[in-house]
């Protein structure tokens, strides 16, 4: 029974491994994060965007980026536990 | 006294020295040649240095002031390049010689500008159209060019060009035509014309992992 139950769960761990993944991937999106970064700066060069807006929209972006770009070590160091 | 160096670009025969507010603290930039090429160094303490907006910025001034004020070529590298001993740096120019060779013919007396046009928020442009009269315009007086990110949607056109100094005039008389040009729905672009920069758009040198 061990066998087949071993068998029978693995699949399902394995989507739902990689479901989570996806999630996080989409919820940390670091280069939709950069593009935001960039455009928050042209915005301001061009003069549509205050320097008060600016910086603190950029402050925000920065500190996102952060702990997305801690959230990919993790992933790809597997070191992201699935929790249920 | 640390050993580390920070690279900001490669020059071709007389070394370049000077004080100035460099990366990381630094008060003085000088050369480290091997053979007839040199790195424009100043020194840090560390292999692994942080971007700062501030660094960035000293950065690029270093490399302005090489090529303003010392109307000198020079390969930029990116910020962050930054090597354990003159030792190393030596290997990497001896190494890279000729791709620093070819960089260097590339961009020689010539400038880098940047031309990024923004749509108004909502406006309905026609892309192809715009991008077709910039190219009719630029190209013809550009030496080199290249397409950049399209980072927003907001954004029509982001190119960089590699422009000789002597048509840089031209160059501005041609994005002011483009910038006045009715019949692009101008109300509904903005336009950034950005530079000179340093070449960094045109080269190309890879430097290996022996840092």
């Amino acid at each position: 029974m061990f066998v087949l139950d071993d068998l029978l769960f693995r699949p399902i761990v394995g989507i739902v491994d990689t479901l989570h993944t996806m999630a996080l991937n989409e919820l940390y999106d670091l280069e939709a994060l950069e593009d935001e970064l960039k455009e928050n700066q042209l915005l301001y060069e061009i003069g549509e965007r205050s320097e008060e807006e600016y910086r603190r929209r950029k402050e925000e972006l920065e500190a996102e980026i952060e702990i997305a770009q801690e959230v990919h070590e993790r992933l790809s160091s597997g070191r992201v536990e699935v929790k249920s | 006294m640390t050993s580390n160096r920070y690279v900001y670009g490669i020059v071709d025969g007389d070394p370049v020295e000077f004080e100035t507010d460099a990366v990381a603290g630094a008060d003085q930039v000088y050369t480290i040649s091997h053979r007839r090429l040199g790195a424009v160094v100043s020194d840090i303490d560390t292999t692994d240095p942080e971007e700062t907006d501030e660094d960035a910025q000293r950065h690029d001034d270093v490399l302005r002031e090489i090529m303003d004020e010392r109307e000198r070529a020079i390969v930029p590298m990116q910020f962050g390049m930054s090597f354990e001993s003159d030792r190393t740096l030596k290997n990497v120019l001896r190494g890279a010689r000729p791709a620093f060779r070819r960089a260097m013919n590339d961009i020689e007396g010539r400038i880098e500008l940047g031309l990024k046009i923004v749509r108004e928020e909502d406006a309905d442009v026609d892309d192809e159209a715009i991008e077709a009269a910039v190219d009719d315009e630029l190209e013809p007086i550009a030496a080199q060019s290249v397409p950049n990110d399209l980072f927003s949607d907001r954004l029509v056109l982001n190119r960089s060009y590699l422009v000789d100094r002597e048509d840089r005039e031209a160059f501005d008389e041609a994005v002011a035509r483009l910038e006045g040009d009715e019949a692009h729905d101008h109300e509904d672009l903005t336009f950034r014309y950005t530079g000179p920069f340093a070449p960094y758009s045109f080269v190309d040198v890879e430097i290996g992992a022996q840092r």
